[in-house]
């Protein structure tokens, strides 16, 4: 059998211990999807795997078992279900385009939690269709609340659902549930004084739990919907460290710019001599330092307002 | 009587209305849930009948417009006070039968129980009502058990239907329409899904049950319950001085629950009902029992809204009639 | 209308410390006054306090007051010549005229005394309206006893016991022991017709209605005094309710035949 094993990565398959077996990986963008799909994600695997699937840590399905001859009739089987995620393609029924560029995961978000500030699995649909398809090593991971229960700090983007909340003295009759809940579960951000509460804007890190907490509805969310944008967290062999805050209260726009613009330095500054030529975006921005990759990415970045942006940042 | 008019003509009347009231009325605040992308429905100032949110329960009740959450009592400088100013217009109130109800209840505690409250008092004079019709029970409303599913006691109400209003007008003040005059008079809610039947001998021992512990480890005295109910009617002192200026400050009163930490907080420590299970019991027994007992009906309308809002799904309902099960067993 | 929350001024007359931390303010009150009733004092911008009425005369009355909080450490720094607010007076008080005639108790723990002080004060003066008059009257330790130079009076006209918790002073000749130890010993002429008043902490109260139970007292002759947290005073607040029963509108003085079945 002669087969590049280039153009069978990048098409989303891998080779695997077993020879002439190869497995697919499913992308769900933002981990969410209609239930029906599961039965194309069945089909192959009974039909052409091994009747067994893996669920992977990106939120997506891995089906092993499968002939590498029959990776074109997979691919011609799972259009369906590229199309239904609305997955980016270049060539329609020639699977996946691209394989660099990770499926965006999110947390459960919104639509379920009661803690997350967004709509997690929306957002990181928006980004997909940006990104996608794209042969860089880019991870990014969608969390409703700073609970991060997605572990976005292990991503190369992490955006973290922000809530600045808005007060309404009036509203409040000083039962401290706000004051109590922030101090012992979060940043301790809101002080007592003269029967109202007082926030640090400084300490608040946007969890919403004084939302949460207000029986009144005196502490309310903005209509204004921000985020922390984290970077360059990693596992992996070399310094797997966490992300760092980059940027606080950032909106959408702002956030999808950067992440837009991050393609454009990686393409710039990749080590073309590096080990098959792949080179992960946290490695470049060790080489080039930080304060380059902030130039490249906030280039013709209008930030909103309340965005503020870490000055130097230490991993 | 009742006039039939269109949407149109119905928003001029509320303009001309405005003229001589403040119209408060349910509007749904889009994202002021407690959740992200969750509506809050609340008391506001209306202009257009658009404004009003009538397919769905408020998730508080009018009573905050003659009860204001925080309301100042009067201001003091070195050592003297001024009342605060009240505006001179009367009060237009959209809301639903046990709404009205409710505030038949708060009229006893603040006008008849001791003296007259002169707060509430001038606000209450104020208030006219625009009853909003019921055509179905909402999830948790028992207002048939109570009794408090229909009112006469309104000076106007609405049926919005198509590009149509019709218009009822119960009291010579709130003037007339010159159009097509209907015979029609407010529908009701006849029966709900929910049905709460309250022991007649809520007596003490049953106070001393042990039926209450359970509340202890459920209740986390949030006072959600309290806060949204039309007829808790607690409230609490505040003295402050301002900021800016040391020898100005005010005297107010704020909204208080006796589910809350703190209700009973006197010098030295001493403290009563200290675990949830009791102030589920005093709060349970206040709204059957105790009030009943001075001002002759229950005090809870069955508006079902601490049902709806308990974060630990927390039913007064339930608990009602499990007491009255109680209660026959013996 | 005239608004009840609306406080109004009265200048502090004079100042009688007893201890440390209580003092007797006496301030310019003209109008009806019952012992047992309350004022809602205040100092603008730090609150009001319930305070029970400890003394009544011409054109005063007394306030005896313990700094335990913001607002009592305030009136504490207050001069004589100083202003306080108050509105009131609130509650039922003591019914004088329900005394006259019989054989009286009253036993008072700690600042329990300022409510029935009132009491005291009238029969002290007429002693001949009752037939005999005891007052058993505990505190915590020698320093904390109040109105010293009263009980010199008192005990010229009534029976008086004072004790105290327990002492470390080796100057104090007095009595020792709890109140109830006493009752045990107290001459009661008539049990089924002698009226006792009690006052005090809710564990104190509890103890020696007991003992008083135990002498034979009838249930319809003991009156106690209650406190409870009070923000409003007139029945709207709902701070002071216990069961069907507003503290501030019908009480805080109550027959034991109903205060026994409170439940808190
Ligand atoms: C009917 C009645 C009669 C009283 N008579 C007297 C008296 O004669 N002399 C006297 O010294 N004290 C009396 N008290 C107690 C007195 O009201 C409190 O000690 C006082 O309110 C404490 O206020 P503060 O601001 O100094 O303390 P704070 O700083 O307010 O607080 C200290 C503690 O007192 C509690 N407290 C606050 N307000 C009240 C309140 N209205 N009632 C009870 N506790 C409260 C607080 O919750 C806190 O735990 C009486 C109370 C009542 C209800
Ligand atoms: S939880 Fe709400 S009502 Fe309580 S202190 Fe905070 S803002 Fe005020
Ligand atoms: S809303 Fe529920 S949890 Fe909160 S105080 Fe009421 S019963 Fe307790
Ligand atoms: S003190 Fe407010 S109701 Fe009694």
């Amino acid at each position: 059998m002669d087969i590049n094993t280039k153009i069978l990565k990048k098409n989303a398959f891998r080779i695997t211990k077993e020879r002439y077996k190869t497995a697919i990986r499913i992308r769900v963008p933002g981990g969410e999807m209609a239930a029906k799909y599961l039965d194309t994600v069945k089909y192959v695997a009974e039909t052409f795997g091994n009747g067994t699937i893996h669920i992977t840590t990106r939120q997506g399905f891995e089906i092993p078992g499968i002939d590498i001859e029959k990776m074109a009739e997979v691919n011609a089987i799972i259009q369906s279900l590229i199309d239904g995620l609305e997955v980016n393609q270049t060539d329609s029924n020639a699977g996946y385009s691209a394989a660099g560029t990770r499926n965006v995961a999110a947390c459960i978000g919104s639509r379920v939690c009661q803690f997350a500030n967004f709509d997690t699995s929306a957002f990181a649909q928006r980004i997909e269709k940006v990104i996608f398809p794209n042969d860089y090593h880019v991870k990014i991971a969608l969390t409703g609340c700073p609970n991060d229960c997605i572990k976005a700090r292990m991503n190369d983007f992490g955006i973290i659902g922000m809530n600045e909340p808005q007060y309404d003295s009036y509203r409040c009759i000083g039962c401290q549930a706000c004051v109590k809940a922030c101090e012992k579960k979060s940043a301790g951000a809101l002080k007592f004084e003269n029967f109202k509460v007082v926030r640090h804007s400084d300490k608040c890190i946007g969890c919403g739990e004084c939302v949460l907490k207000c029986p009144t509805g005196a502490w309310t969310r903005s209509s204004n919907k921000l985020y922390q944008l984290v970077i360059m967290g990693r596992t992996g062999r070399k310094n797997p460290r966490i992300a760092q805050p980059f940027i606080k209260w950032i909106d959408e726009a702002s956030v999808l710019e950067i992440i837009k613009n991050t393609y454009a330095y990686v393409h710039n500054y990749i080590d073309k001599d590096a080990p098959g030529g792949k080179e992960h975006v946290g490695y470049i921005v060790d080489r080039t330092g930080y304060q380059v990759f902030k130039n490249w990415v906030l280039k013709d970045v209008i930030l909103n307002p309340k965005a503020q942006v870490a000055e130097y940042i230490y991993w | 009587m009742a006039y039939k008019v269109t949407g149109i003509r119905f928003n001029q009347y509320l303009k001309e209305l405005e003229k001589e009231y403040l119209i408060f009325a349910p509007v749904a605040l889009l994202g002021k849930g407690a959740f992200t992308n969750t509506d809050s429905v609340r008391y506001q100032k209306i202009t257009k009948l658009e404004e009003v949110e009538l397919t769905i329960k408020a998730n508080f009740s009018a009573k905050e417009i003659l009860l204001p959450i925080t309301e100042t009592l009067f201001y003091f400088n070195e050592d003297n006070w001024t009342e605060p100013k009240v505006h001179d217009k009367k009060i237009l109130l959209f809301l639903r039968s046990c709404d009205i109800h409710g505030i038949k209840r708060l009229d006893d505690i603040y006008l008849r129980n001791g003296c007259e409250d002169p707060y509430y008092k001038v606000f209450r004079k104020k208030v006219r009502f625009c009853l909003i019709e019921c055509y179905e029970s909402f999830a948790n409303c028992f207002c048939a058990s109570m009794g408090t599913n229909i009112t006469d006691e309104y000076d106007m109400f609405i049926r919005p239907e198509g590009d149509y209003v019709y218009v009822g007008i119960n009291n010579k003040e709130m003037g007339r329409l010159d159009e097509k005059v209907v015979d029609l008079s407010p529908r009701f809610v006849m029966q709900n899904k929910t049905k709460v039947s309250i022991p007649k001998e809520l007596s003490k021992g049953l106070a001393q049950s042990v039926f209450w512990e359970e509340y202890s480890s459920r209740c986390i005295g949030c006072g959600r319950c309290s806060f949204v109910c039309p007829t808790c009617s607690c409230f609490s002192m505040q003295d402050i001085f301002y900021k800016e200026n040391k020898n100005m400050g005010e005297r107010r009163r704020v909204w208080s629950s006796c589910m809350v930490d703190g209700f009973t907080d006197m010098a030295g420590g001493h403290s009563f009902r200290k675990k949830q299970g009791d102030r589920m019991r005093f709060r349970v027994m206040h709204k059957f029992h105790d009030y009943k007992k001075r001002f002759g009906y229950h005090m809870c309308v069955g508006c079902g809204r601490c049902d709806d809002a308990c974060p630990e799904y927390i039913s007064i309902a339930h608990c009602a009639n499990r007491l009255k099960s109680i209660v026959e067993e013996k | 209308m005239s608004n009840t929350y609306l406080p109004f001024k009265s200048r502090i007359i004079k100042i009688i410390p007893h201890t440390a931390i209580d003092y007797t303010f006496l301030m310019e009150y003209k109008g009806d006054v019952k012992p047992g009733q309350f004022f809602e004092v205040s100092i603008p911008k730090f609150g009001e306090a319930p305070i029970s009425v400890s003394e009544i005369g011409e054109g005063y009355v007394g306030l005896t007051i313990r700094r335990v909080g913001l607002v009592t450490n305030t009136i504490h720094e207050l001069q004589e010549g100083g202003v306080l607010f108050l509105r009131g007076p609130y509650g039922n008080g003591f019914n004088i005229d329900l005394f006259k005639s019989k054989e009286v108790i009253v036993a008072a723990g700690g600042t329990g005394l300022a409510p029935v002080k009132g009491v005291v004060d009238y029969f002290a003066d007429n002693v001949h309206e009752v037939t005999v008059f005891s007052l058993i009257a505990g505190f915590k330790s020698p320093k904390d006893i109040l109105y010293k130079a009263d009980f010199e009076k008192w005990q010229r006209t009534i029976n008086v016991i004072v004790t105290v918790d327990g002492s470390d002073d080796e100057t104090y000749t007095g009595n020792t022991g709890l109140i109830t130890n006493y009752i045990q010993d107290i001459s009661i002429e008539n049990q089924s017709m002698a009226n006792v008043i009690v006052v005090g902490p809710p564990v104190m109260i509890r103890f020696t209605v007991a003992e008083f139970l135990k002498r034979g007292i009838r249930e319809e002759n003991i009156w106690v005094s209650y406190e409870r947290k009070m923000c409003c005073g007139v029945g709207k607040c709902g701070h002071c309710k216990i069961d069907d029963t507003y503290i501030c509108l019908e009480g805080p003085v109550f027959n034991y035949v109903k205060a026994k079945s409170f439940i808190d």
